[in-house]
């Protein structure tokens, strides 16, 4: 019973030039994506640090979304890559702790790719509303 | 080249102290980094030592592991001095300076680094009780830890770090100082692992020896032991935090000293973004979260930062065991910690300190790397 009333609260972690732009062209082109997914803008996703993730479980977050540049598009060159790499440390140290290595995601979305993310978007909604509340978000740590 | 040390009067510890003693006696050296007692107390303290009478203090092998030289190895050699220095560390400390060295936070250029086989350690409360409580004589104590199997110190037990270590033996040194399997009633054995470290012994023109024939076997031995110890440590503390809510109960008794991360060799930054103002809350955010979740505990963000820690230096965590011994609540940080970094190191398939020419993980990347991580297909 719970399953259906559950509203999920998704991090995405999106960056200036790709992603973040193809959810304003979402948005221009009147798409429209689940409203649980809070959009934070960042200049790459090369700047994400792992404690903004961790940050984000602990505070409660269901779900995780880093979301940048294709490969070879990224407009710092190569930050992209350094964010994969972080995803890959995080997917190892958080499952560890009972936080599902699919709650933490990691997509590359171009900037003109907007119908893309609407549907990225609903999917990793729809996912995580199956998965359930995370069990970190009950606990009191801070 | 392979030499044999031999003893002085009959104690491992005199003909260790002669050796650092000639070494300071030679044109190359001019200071020497190792253990030293000081006067008037039990402790043991790594000491740079200049003046050849202060090295009848010198204790190169003792259970005493009051902090990981490595860092204190840094401070010495992170520019340039224009001073030559011979420096003793143990395996953990020489694995933690090598990573300090990919960091450019320190560099052996003017160094000539002496590794050893492990002689184990206390805890510093334990190592403070022990000397209490009718402690061995330097010599005694090597016998026995090199000698003898028996894992306890007159009723002390090695630190968990120590007991469960894979590999407490020297590595990336330019001479080597090996105690297992050879005949300690006569003296120890030395090795070179570089050209400098060749050139030093050649200079002390002892004869060559070749590496007594049990050795191999008594390493492989205690590789397996401490192996064994590992696994069923990490299974152990596996169970006791595998969730948040357990995490978080591990980690109750956290003050926020942060002298885990202060005493971490390999917890490299600066500043640490613990200490800005990120974390230097306004008043009334702990009133917004404790109206949130109706209790707030203080200090806040204890378990953020373990984990942060986790996510930041595990990979490069040398399992020296120091986070604990820094512990004043005794939460039993190093269990977590080598629990997790034999997890990340195992992703990167990274080994901590043993090639200098392995980058950190995470300060390279790779084009077709970890694909299957990508999009959001469910795994």
């Amino acid at each position: 019973m719970q399953q259906e009333t559950f509203e999920p609260v998704i991090v995405a972690f999106v960056c200036n030039w790709c992603t973040y732009t193809a959810a304003d062209l979402a948005g221009t082109s009147r798409l429209s994506y689940p409203s649980n997914i809070r959009l934070i803008r960042v200049m790459c996703t090369g700047m994400v640090d792992p404690q903004y993730v961790i940050k984000a479980f602990l505070e409660g977050a269901d779900g995780v979304l880093i979301s940048g540049c294709h490969p070879g598009d990224c407009h710092y060159i190569n930050g992209n890559y350094k964010a994969r790499r972080r995803v890959k440390l995080l997917k190892e140290i958080l499952p560890r702790f009972g936080i599902e290595k699919d709650r933490l995601r990691l997509t590359w979305i171009g900037a003109s790719d907007g119908i893309e993310f609407a549907e990225v978007m609903t999917q990793l909604n729809d996912q995580i509303i199956e998965m359930g509340p995370s069990q970190a978000s009950v606990s009191k740590a801070i | 080249m392979m030499i044999k040390l031999a003893t002085e009067e009959n104690s491992l510890t005199k003909g260790l102290q002669q050796f650092f003693k000639r070494l300071l006696a030679t044109e190359e050296i001019d200071a020497l980094f190792l253990p030293v007692r000081l006067t008037a107390s039990s402790s043991i303290m790594p000491s740079l030592v200049t003046d050849a009478d202060q090295i009848e203090n010198a204790v190169p092998l003792s259970p005493a592991f009051p902090l990981n030289s490595g860092r204190m190895v840094s401070r010495l050699s992170y520019k340039l001095s224009g001073r030559k220095t011979a420096v003793l560390l143990r395996p953990c400390e020489m694995r933690a300076f090598i990573e300090l060295i990919k960091l450019k936070q320190g560099s052996r250029q003017e160094l000539i680094l002496i590794g050893m086989d492990c002689p184990k350690a206390l805890t510093a409360s334990d190592y403070t009780a022990y000397m209490e409580k009718d402690p061995l004589a330097d010599d005694a104590y090597i016998q026995k830890v090199f000698s003898e199997k028996d894992d306890t110190l007159n009723g002390f037990h090695f630190s968990s770090a120590c007991q469960t270590c894979e590999n407490p033996f020297p590595v990336n040194a330019d001479i080597n100082i090996f105690l297992h399997g050879v005949d300690l009633s006569e003296g120890v054995m030395m090795d070179s692992g570089s050209e400098s470290g060749q050139k030093i012994l050649e200079s002390l023109k002892m004869p060559e020896a070749s590496m007594p024939a049990n050795r191999e076997e008594i390493v492989a031995q205690i590789k397996e032991a401490n192996s064994i110890a590992n696994s069923a440590m990490v299974k152990d503390i596996e169970e006791k935090t595998n969730s948040i809510p357990k995490l978080t109960a591990f980690f109750d008794r956290c003050i926020n000293c942060y002298n885990c991360r202060n005493m971490c060799p390999v917890c490299y930054c600066k500043e640490c973004v613990f200490n800005t103002d990120v974390f230097y809350h306004q008043p009334v955010q702990y009133h917004q979260w404790a109206e949130k979740k109706g209790i707030v505990k203080l200090p806040t963000d204890t378990v953020f930062y373990h984990l942060t820690r986790l996510a930041h230096i595990s990979h490069a965590c040398v399992g020296c065991g120091q986070c604990s011994n820094a512990c004043p609540s005794d939460i039993n940080v190093f269990e977590l910690f080598k629990s997790v970094a034999q997890q990340t190191q195992a992703a990167f398939e990274y080994s901590p300190g043993t090639d200098e020419n392995d980058p950190p993980p995470l300060s390279v990347f790779h084009e077709k790397e970890f694909e299957d991580i990508i999009g959001i297909e469910r795994e």
